[in-house]
């Protein structure tokens, strides 16, 4: 019996297909990473249908590829070699717990975070959780094992750290938890006092199991919170405000981008040019507290810093999100009530695609100015995000760009990439969501024991190399 | 004369469009599901993204023709709900691919074999369930003129397998004393329009409008949102030529009730009614309040489901799929059935025989009664 047939009595024909439309679509994603069609794709419902899917491909050493709710970039879901099977996991999307007390909600692959979203609203309304700039229907695991970035990140980091705790079937089939869910159910509240096991599966893009299960960390909703646009020039000029304005501790959260992408969300369409004289960058700065006192301190902490950096710097706008819903209307509280909202303006095409890195602050400035520069000798769109992280221990920034998936227009895209990637790595920047022609690229620039442990843990959990081959240039 | 279709490729057009972001897959801040099809397979070809890059692979050579890619082209109702929620610029042209995509299916591999029967059937008898035309009996059944002002299109699904919905409308427009006829009408053509079969359908709109001509009518009504939206939106493209006006029954009965031509006798229900748009009425043709209100004016108060107007639950039954993809059609009918109970209805009314036909066969055994919203006002007028 060939490996489809089995899965086929694993799960039931409505569950698999190796039919041409499905190796087809499941063999991209909306990067310009190269498509490769997987052998089938399988659709388990349940952690026991995962379980048995992994016991099968390591008994006939099957290369697994995970994927969930197919919004994939750098091609972590395209499989890296022949014959793999596509392991779709959209149709877990139970929502198993949420925690009140200990703030943390425990959720399958499939859920997403608008679904989350959603039920807390109705269930639990003194609770948030985060949301990244993505679609809204994106799986809140993907996200967070892939150690991405959200609308906390500038106070609480990369969303990596909220994990409590997993549940994850290893390649070689056994199930087990990681996180303080080791002692029983109901129990994920931290991934602490014990050896931290959670990096076993975070940052892996997949290759150390399958995670059918994630304890993530929820925050209470502030009674207040409010909204600032902070309108600035220069790279060095920008960092270095945005640096100070964290540092205080007074932001929830600095969303900074290129002007170019407030102009997209205002209807200027493709493509959108950079005028002489506008400001660079537009950040959106958030503000929360218990009083409105206690927020207006915050404000006006941020307004003073603001009005110091004008000393060096007149052109800097600090901007009430009032005036600016005076100025564009509702749809302001719109970008600022859901950020995937946003999110509408990069499906222009039918590409997408992004080198995001976590930086050194010193090198934050210089990493944008010289990244500018390289985006525009390829002729794209000035589309730079970053985000001070963690409290300002490191920044984060990206040059995303929308494109048309011409045969012309991919080579460029690859060739702005890779140079935006060695500026990057020259300047100790560590990229994420990394596909594996980046990865090789990293591996020549950091310590050769480290990747050397990468692959000795890889051995070790996956003996038959089935979990996702060849992912991160191992 | 021209066509019911464009030279223009709209798959053509739309060539790198759709990142697959997702957004089609569910009410955008509601975040319930909007895509009967998707829901139903899982498998990501199944939604409006994995079509619109079938249709583009299949243009750009990536792909070639394979009988297995018939259920995903096929598997959809074009309900149009993806349209809702993308917020793309191909956003309005989303049922336009799957429908092109659908004619080039036809021309590379034929038909489904559902769908091949009815169109035989049409062939055959003018009508997909191959009765045999009773439009000389019901003209002499309840004693209708030859010509008149207007025309009622009874539709195929309302004329042989709803028969209570064309009964409840002849009933309403005599009681009113409106002046109308019932010609010797073919299909409208709608089913073959949305399974890819558009050449035979032309020839049915010609004949259907030289019988409109014929009766010397100035307004065609109907009872079936699926023919509403052919006659409506199709039948002009023909020769750009219509000397009538085309009105589903939801839009002519409010005339009717606020002129005093029809008179609510019976006191407001006590039963829990709720309101089911079809998408042909609702979505294609931007009908949702009409009905609303005509069935408001006869005093019925609707409880909405969580889903409804532009964002509502399709009934599973349209775009060939009730006839190819019986379970799947009778899967999302069972949905919406669920929706209307969750607000304790105990009538889910809706404007539409096709949608009334598949909800009837999900909720048999439930405690709930599927009606059309003629149904309901003709019990309660005189």
């Amino acid at each position: 019996m060939n490996i489809v047939s089995e899965l086929v009595e694993l799960l039931g024909a409505h569950s698999v297909s190796s039919d041409p439309a499905e190796r087809y679509i499941y063999s991209y994603d909306m990067t310009e990473n190269k498509a490769r069609k997987p052998l089938a794709v399988v659709m388990p419902s349940t952690t026991d249908q995962v379980r048995k899917i992994v016991e099968l491909a390591n008994q006939q050493k099957i290369p697994l590829v995970p994927f969930i709710t197919g919004q994939n970039v750098g091609g972590l879901t395209i499989p890296e070699v022949d014959n793999s099977v596509i392991v779709d996991l959209k149709k877990m999307k139970r929502i198993i717990e949420v925690d009140e007390e200990a703030m943390y909600t425990l959720v399958e692959p499939g859920v997403t975070f608008g679904h989350l979203r959603r039920h807390l609203e109705i269930n639990h309304p003194n609770l948030r959780y985060t949301y990244p700039l993505a679609p809204p229907f994106t799986s809140i695991m993907a996200n967070v094992l892939l150690q991405g970035l959200c609308d906390l990140s500038t106070k609480h980091g990369a969303m990596g750290d909220f994990i409590n705790g997993l549940e994850v079937v290893l390649p070689t089939g056994e199930l087990v938890r990681v996180g303080s869910g080791v002692s029983g159910t109901k129990n994920w509240f931290s991934r602490y006092p014990l050896p931290d096991l959670v990096g076993l599966f975070s940052g892996w893009q997949g290759m150390t199991g399958i995670v059918t299960k994630i304890a993530v960390k929820l925050w209470p909703k502030p009674p207040i919170t409010r909204y600032a646009a902070l309108f600035t020039f220069g790279e060095i000029e920008t960092t270095e405000l945005l640096k100070e304005l964290t540092r205080t501790g007074v932001l929830d959260d600095a969303d900074c981008m290129s002007l170019s992408l407030v102009k997209m969300l205002l209807g200027v369409e493709y493509p959108v040019d950079v005028f002489d004289g506008e400001p660079d960058y537009a950040t959106l700065l958030a503000f929360s507290g218990n009083s409105e006192i206690d927020v207006s301190d915050k404000i006006g902490t941020a307004r003073n810093i603001v009005d110091k950096h004008t000393e060096r710097e007149s052109r800097h706008l600090f901007v009430s999100w009032d005036t600016i819903e005076k100025l564009v209307g509702s749809q302001a509280r719109e970008w600022v009530d859901f950020p995937s909202d946003a999110f509408k303006i990069l499906a222009e095409f039918d590409g997408l695609t992004w080198v995001g890195t976590y930086i050194h602050p010193r090198n934050w400035g210089a990493g944008l100015l010289k990244g500018r520069e390289i985006v525009a000798r390829h002729g794209f769109e000035l589309m730079a995000f970053l985000k001070p992280m963690d409290g300002m221990h490191y920044g984060e920034f990206k040059f995303i760009i929308r494109f048309s998936k011409e045969t012309e227009t991919m080579k460029r895209v690859r060739s702005c990439n890779e140079a935006l990637l060695e500026l990057a790595l020259s300047l100790g920047a560590i990229p994420y969501k990394t596909p594996v022609w980046a990865a090789e690229k990293l591996h020549s620039h950091i310590d050769p024991e480290f990747v050397k442990l990468v692959r000795r843990i890889k051995e070790t959990l996956d003996p038959n190399n089935i979990m996702n081959p060849g992912r991160w240039a191992l | 004369m021209g066509s019911m279709t464009t030279n223009e490729s709209v798959i053509d057009k739309y060539l790198h469009r759709c990142i697959r972001c997702g957004n089609c897959k569910f009410v955008f801040r509601d975040y319930v599901p909007s895509c009967p099809s998707g829901e139903f397979f899982g498998f990501e070809t199944y939604y409006a993204s994995g079509r619109i890059r079938l249709a583009q692979a299949l243009e750009r050579g990536e792909l070639d023709w394979d009988s297995s890619l018939l259920a995903p082209v096929f598997a959809c109702t074009v309900c149009s709900n993806c349209e809702e929620q993308c917020l793309s610029p191909h956003a309005n042209g989303i049922v336009d691919i799957i429908e092109e995509l659908r004619r080039k299916a036809v021309n590379k591999l034929g038909p489904l074999p559902a769908h091949q029967t009815f169109a035989n059937n049409i062939l055959r008898t003018t009508n997909p369930y191959a009765e045999k035309p009773n439009h000389q009996n019901l003209r002499e059944k309840h004693g209708l003129p030859k010509s008149a002002e207007n025309v009622y299109f009874v539709g195929c699904t309302a004329n042989y397998r709803e028969e209570a919905i064309r009964d409840a409308t002849i009933s309403l427009l005599k009681k009113a004393g409106v002046d109308f006829t019932i010609v010797d009408e073919r299909c409208c053509g709608s089913p073959l329009i949305r399974t890819g079969q558009v050449d035979q359908a032309e020839a049915l709109a010609i004949s259907n409008k030289e019988l409109f001509e014929s009766a010397g009518a100035s307004r065609i009504l109907t009872s079936c949102a699926g023919c509403y939206r052919t006659l409506a939106s199709e039948y002009p493209a023909i020769d750009g030529n219509d000397d009538y006006e085309v009105l589903h029954i939801s839009q002519f009965l409010g005339s009717l009730i606020d002129s005093g031509m029809l008179v609510i006798e019976q006191p407001p229900f006590a039963e829990v009614i709720t309101y089911h748009d079809p998408c042909h009425l609702g979505r294609h043709m931007g009908i949702y309040e009409e009905p609303r209100q005509v069935i408001s004016s006869a005093g019925v108060d609707i409880i909405e489901m969580e889903s409804n107007r532009h964002n509502a639950w399709c009934c599973g039954s349209g775009g060939g799929v009730k006839s190819a993809f019986k379970d799947m059609a009778l899967e999302t009918a069972r949905k919406r059935v669920q929706h209307a109970q969750s607000v304790s209805a105990d009538i889910l009314l809706s404007a539409c025989p096709f949608c009334k036909l598949n909800l009837s066969d999900a909720a048999n055994g439930e405690d709930i009664e599927v009606l059309d919203m003629v149904e309901l006002l003709d019990r309660i007028t005189n």
